[in-house]
């Protein structure tokens, strides 16, 4: 049975595939058509915004729901290194990997999206923050966490690769690495409570769209329900890249991490449906769940993706690969819908009138996640991110001996203090 | 190898003058900021709620509008806005409030046709606006004096949360364009202040029959308290609107027909920020989060130490370096 | 009015023996058309040609025209008209046989000719009443030949056919019944119960509201289709608010601030120096007067007054403006609805969305196929290796 070490680069396989060169082409174009954006504003020649839609695709798919999905930096690591849950220190370098993409990317497209990006300098002058602003806290608490902790979080992957490929840096890179190890739990502290401060904001934001936000979705709840969300989200994201990483790369899997994962999702999944269903219940708002036409559709749409795809994988047909990929899948589905409602599918602005992305809104969309989906195949592969063995470590060095002769990747000795 | 003097003084230069170009930078923008302002008044950063009893607002009685919409011309000219003739090329006939347009006539009819009612719509002016606390950094502000809610476009991002925090769906973005603005109503305070001998907004000013006027909310709240008085029965609910929704606004509504059918949305009486009050509760002085985050640093400092070793012991065995 | 010997000849003869061309009488009937083109059976759908047939074969009605409390306006109206000019009406188009500003009799000439024209045409002619009747004191503030008017248009009127009351006076009072209405001065209808009554209020009303009315009479023998103030509905169905030239300036909020201003010289609405369009029903918007276009008050840069109306002429100040209650003018529909309808759904957009979602459905189901296929399960691994590390 194979039981994860430590973190493997995939190897034996080039970073420029024909798939890099023909994201790098699309991403060229969905670029050219951002800076297309910013010369002409964001009418309707690049979206489907309006005053009653104010807020679009961007802000709420990039920004509110794929940083739901990359959450497993917190998430997972809550359950690691709080929690003290060993089995996952191995996916901890996956997790904080879609975490940082998810942000880095998700916060430029934020900056894409904002009318007057030249004024966001006063985030950072506190004097001049409106502190009961939850968008406030979104942005000054997004930027830190992202600039920060996450990034911080994120070296050591690169600490490791200078230290292998450029030994004359070596050093520097060996002493920030004990920096970082000396003062790691503050770094990660922050690292947790950040997240779990602005993704509950996130759903404070909704709150304040009242009575336009349909009741099933509207409480006040709705920071807890959120930030929940994103950890089951963030599991769920994990879990996903680990068994593509199988079937791409042919990575085993280490039975017990995976089951320990989907184990913590269902946990959170069962606990998370509870709660919603006691908030609408003493909202008074329970018959609204059967009577409210679409929206009584849309939350049993998320409900059985979600809710079915965690008692799938409580059963013992959620141990076999192909139900549990299929059931993360369709949670993910489920919780980004749910993160994607209270914006969007369950925002009515007054009237008949509606929303529905453009051409060149859904391209620029999909252009930042393809820019995230190329960091982490260019990470996976120059990078020690993804869990494996120790054998799988010296099969590796193996390879890149023969390819880069003079490196040297086994039989280390630590540095004289 | 120790650092020479040279280079000591060169990473000092280099870690220095960053900082003293922030510090410069953040010194000189906001005064940038405010000559950029276009009306030479003082932003006033603070953002609290006016004392309701000076605030100017207006009193709008859809019972003596004629659908004129000599306001909109008004409002048009008084604030230099180009007239919104997208529809047809001819007219000045926008659809809604939008970026031209900052004071809209709108028509409600019955379903058979047989009653109709004129509804004046621009910015509520709200006591406690949703916009304003939505907004993050100051971009709406509330005048000291007079209570006005109005647009400053040095701290606006263009976010558009004002839009979504407004539940009568009152801010206009500029869609078009690269430097957007939001537009809204702001009871002429920049035509006002620019020429002195303008003593009242534009709409108000031009109104032929009186249907909407200028005052401050106590005068305006007891006139139309008057008509209600004066007039039994003829006033929808004998109420005016604004009085307490949305915890109170500056622009009181009278009409005959119904208030949600003209496009007065159900609001109720509680100000829209007070929904966030559970949420202001948990981050009081940070208490919770650094509590939480104490928490967790004590926590995972303590398994962090354990890991570490673990690692250690795994690094010599195995001659594979440690991961971090 | 000497008694023509042809007074029995159809019109048509009578025009053609005057020598009155037929492309005149044509532009007549036009006139006729244009002004009442619905609501006078006479007009509605017919085109000029077949009004002049109409028209010419019937029989010169005769009209007994009597003044009361009245200026004469509505016999200057009259005489407005140059196709047919006032000489050609009153001989040919009708006989007019009693008339005491347009004949040439006074006196008791003038006695006997009222007296033989109600004689001679009993219970035939049509009786014009302009001006009102005081009924104070026993009517003795209007006398036409020692009697009061009262009793005259009694008299008369009880030999007619049917009665037009001309001019606001006759159709409620009018000017002389303005407050305190001293002579309690009323129009015809307060007075005759019993007789066909068509009012053409106005001060002065159209000359050819009258002449279609009358003309119908005589093509058809009965009056036209009257609202609940007998006011005929050809004419007076509509506001001038709804047929006036300036309402795009009212509709665009374009007002006339006072008299002589700029905003007056552009021809703007007038509605805030008092105008009283939007609650008075009349046909002046599209018939003005003289045969002039634009002549008439609010072309002439004068609000309406309201001169049709009893609630309003000689009773609501000239420049009191009319308020929003008595609006009766339906509203166009440009105005912007209450909740906008804004949002496009771009068929390249629902594809592009289509396409992805479709490319990501796809690749999850390869996916999970591929998965599938290696058939592995953790609890087999679990189960295979239970020694493992």
């Amino acid at each position: 049975m194979t039981r994860w070490e430590r973190s493997v680069p995939v190897y034996g396989i080039p970073v420029l595939t024909r798939g890099f060169w023909g994201l790098c082409l699309f991403i060229a174009f969905g670029l050219v058509l951002t800076g297309y954006r910013e010369v002409v504003g964001l009418g309707a020649s690049v979206s489907g915004m309006s005053d009653p839609y104010a807020w679009g695709l961007w802000k709420t798919f990039n920004v509110m729901v794929l940083t739901g999905l990359g959450s497993g930096g917190f998430a997972v690591g809550i359950a690691a290194w709080v929690f003290n849950n060993k089995k996952l220190h191995s996916v901890m370098r996956v997790a904080l990997l879609t975490s940082a993409l998810a942000y880095w990317t998700g916060l430029a497209m934020l900056g894409v999206d904002v009318g007057r990006p030249w004024n966001f300098y006063w985030v950072i002058m506190p004097w001049q923050w409106n502190v009961s602003s939850p968008l406030l806290e979104i942005a000054v608490c997004m930027s830190l966490y992202a600039s920060v902790p996450l990034l911080l979080e994120n070296l050591p992957p690169i600490f490791e690769y200078i230290i292998y490929e450029f030994p004359k840096w070596r050093g520097v890179a060996e002493t920030c690495e004990k920096l970082m190890a000396k003062v790691y739990p503050f770094i990660i502290g922050l690292a947790y409570i950040l997240p779990m401060m602005h993704q509950s904001s996130l759903g404070a934001l909704m709150v304040l769209g009242g009575k336009r936000v349909n009741v099933l979705w509207q409480t006040p709840c709705l920071p807890i329900i959120y930030v929940w969300a994103a950890a089951f989200l963030g599991y769920n994201c994990v879990t996903l890249c680990l068994l593509l990483a199988k079937l791409a790369w042919k990575r085993d899997l280490d039975p017990v991490v995976m089951a320990e994962l989907n184990k913590i999702t269902v946990y959170l999944i069962y606990a998370w449906t509870a709660f919603r269903f006691l908030d609408i219940l003493v909202r008074g708002q329970i018959l609204h769940v059967f009577t409210d036409g679409y929206f009584s559709f849309l939350f049993w749409v998320e409900t059985a993706l979600i809710l079915g795809s965690a008692y799938v994988l409580s059963t013992e047909k959620g141990k076999k690969l192909s139900t549990m990929f299929n059931a993360n899948l369709l949670c993910a589905v489920g919780g980004m819908i749910y993160r994607f409602s209270p914006t969007t599918l369950a925002f009515s602005a007054k009237g008949s009138s509606f929303y529905f992305p453009a051409m060149a809104e859904i391209i620029v969309c999909v252009t930042f996640i393809a820019i995230a989906v190329l960091g982490y195949l260019v990470a996976v592969k120059l990078l020690a991110i993804l869990p494996g063995t120790n054998a799988d470590w010296n099969k590796m060095a193996k390879y890149e001996e023969k390819v880069k002769p003079g490196i040297q990747l086994t039989g280390y000795a630590p540095a004289d203090h | 190898m120790a650092m020479t003097r040279r280079e000591a003084f060169k990473n000092l230069a280099k870690g220095t003058l960053p900082i003293l170009a922030a510090g410069c930078v953040s010194a000189v923008l906001p005064q940038v900021a405010h000559a950029e302002e276009e009306e030479r008044l003082e932003a006033n950063p603070k953002y609290h709620k006016t004392d309701p009893a000076k605030a100017l607002g207006l009193l709008y009685d859809a019972t003596r509008c004629v659908g004129c919409k000599s306001c909109m011309v008004a409002c048009s000219q008084y604030n230099e806005l180009t007239p919104d003739t997208r529809q047809d090329g001819l007219h000045q006939a926008p659809p809604a409030l939008n970026s031209y347009t900052k004071n809209i006539i709108k028509l409600w009819r019955s379903e058979d046709g047989s009653d109709h009612s004129y509804f004046k719509q621009q910015c509520m002016h709200c006591i406690d606006p949703g916009c304003m606390n939505a907004c993050m950094f100051g971009g709406l502000q509330k005048d000291e004096a007079t209570g006005v809610v109005w647009w400053l476009g040095s701290k606006c991002v263009g976010c558009r949360y004002c839009e979504i925090a407004c539940p009568f769906h009152i801010p206009s973005f500029q869609w078009d364009g690269f430097n957007p603005k939001i537009v809204k109503c702001e009871l002429c305070r920049t035509p006002m202040a620019k020429d002195p001998t303008k003593k009242q907004p534009g709409c108000t000013k031009v109104c032929p029959t009186n249907a909407v006027i200028y005052g401050t909310r106590p005068e305006l709240l007891k006139e139309a308290k008057k008509r209600i008085a004066d007039n039994p029965g003829k006033y929808y609910q004998s109420k005016v609107f604004g009085e307490h929704e949305a915890g109170g606004t500056q622009v009181l509504y009278l009409s005959r027909v119904a208030f949600d059918k003209i496009g007065l949305p159900d609001v109720g009486e509680e100000s829209i920020p007070s929904g966030l009050k559970y949420s202001h509760m948990a981050y009081k002085w940070l208490a919770l989060p650094i509590a939480l985050y104490a928490g967790m640093v004590y926590f995972a400092g303590k398994n962090f130490k354990d890991h570490s070793h673990h690692l250690a012991e795994e690094q010599k065995e195995t001659g594979l370096r440690a991961q971090l | 009015m000497a008694k023509d010997a042809n007074a029995q000849d159809t019109i048509a003869q009578s025009l053609k023996n005057a020598g009155y061309s037929r492309r005149d009488f044509l532009q007549l009937c036009t006139t006729l058309v244009a002004t009442a083109p619905m609501g006078l059976a006479l007009t509605e759908k017919a085109t000029p040609a077949e009004v002049a047939k109409a028209v010419g074969k019937a029989k010169k009605p005769s009209v007994v025209w009597l003044h009361f409390q009245d200026c004469t306006g509505c016999s200057e109206t009259l005489l407005r008209t140059s196709k047919p000019d006032v000489a050609d009406l009153i001989i040919n188009l009708i006989s007019l046989d009693y008339h005491e500003t347009l004949m040439v009799a006074c006196g008791q000439q003038a006695e006997d000719a009222l007296n033989s024209a109600v004689k001679d045409n009993e219970g035939k002619f049509v009786l014009v009443v302009e001006g009102s009747i005081p009924r104070k004191d026993q009517g003795i503030y209007m006398k036409l030949g020692g009697k009061p008017a009262v009793d005259v248009l009694k008299e008369v009127g009880s030999k007619a056919a049917a009665i037009i009351a001309i001019g606001s006076c006759a159709s409620w009072g009018g000017v002389p019944s303005a407050d305190p209405n001293p002579t309690d001065a009323v129009g015809v209808d307060s007075i005759i119960t019993n007789k066909p009554i068509v009012n053409i209020p106005g001060c002065p009303p159209n000359p050819y509201t009258l002449l279609g009315v009358v003309l119908e009479f005589a093509v058809f023998g009965k009056l036209p289709a009257c609202d609940d103030l007998k006011r005929p509905k050809f004419a007076y169905d509509r506001v001038i608010h709804d047929h006036c030239p300036r309402r795009a300036h009212f509709d665009a909020g374009r007002f006339a601030e006072t008299f002589g201003s700029p905003s007056h010289r552009e021809g703007w609405c007038l509605f805030k120096l008092g105008c009283k369009g939007p609650v008075t029903h009349a046909g002046c918007s599209t018939r003005h007067f003289n045969e002039i276009p634009d002549c008439w008050p609010i072309g002439n840069g004068s609000p309406c007054f309201g001169c049709t109306e009893k609630s309003i002429a000689f009773r609501v100040p000239l420049f009191d403006r009319v308020d929003a209650h008595g609006f009766t003018a339906t509203p166009p529909d440009t105005y912007a609805p209450i909740n906008s309808s804004i949002g496009k759904f771009g068929a390249g957009a629902a594809l592009l969305v289509g396409l992805a979602g479709g490319a990501i459905g796809g690749a999850s189901w390869a996916a999970s196929q591929k998965l599938a296929s290696s058939e592995e399960t953790i609890a087999d691994e679990a189960k295979s290796n239970p020694g493992g590390k």
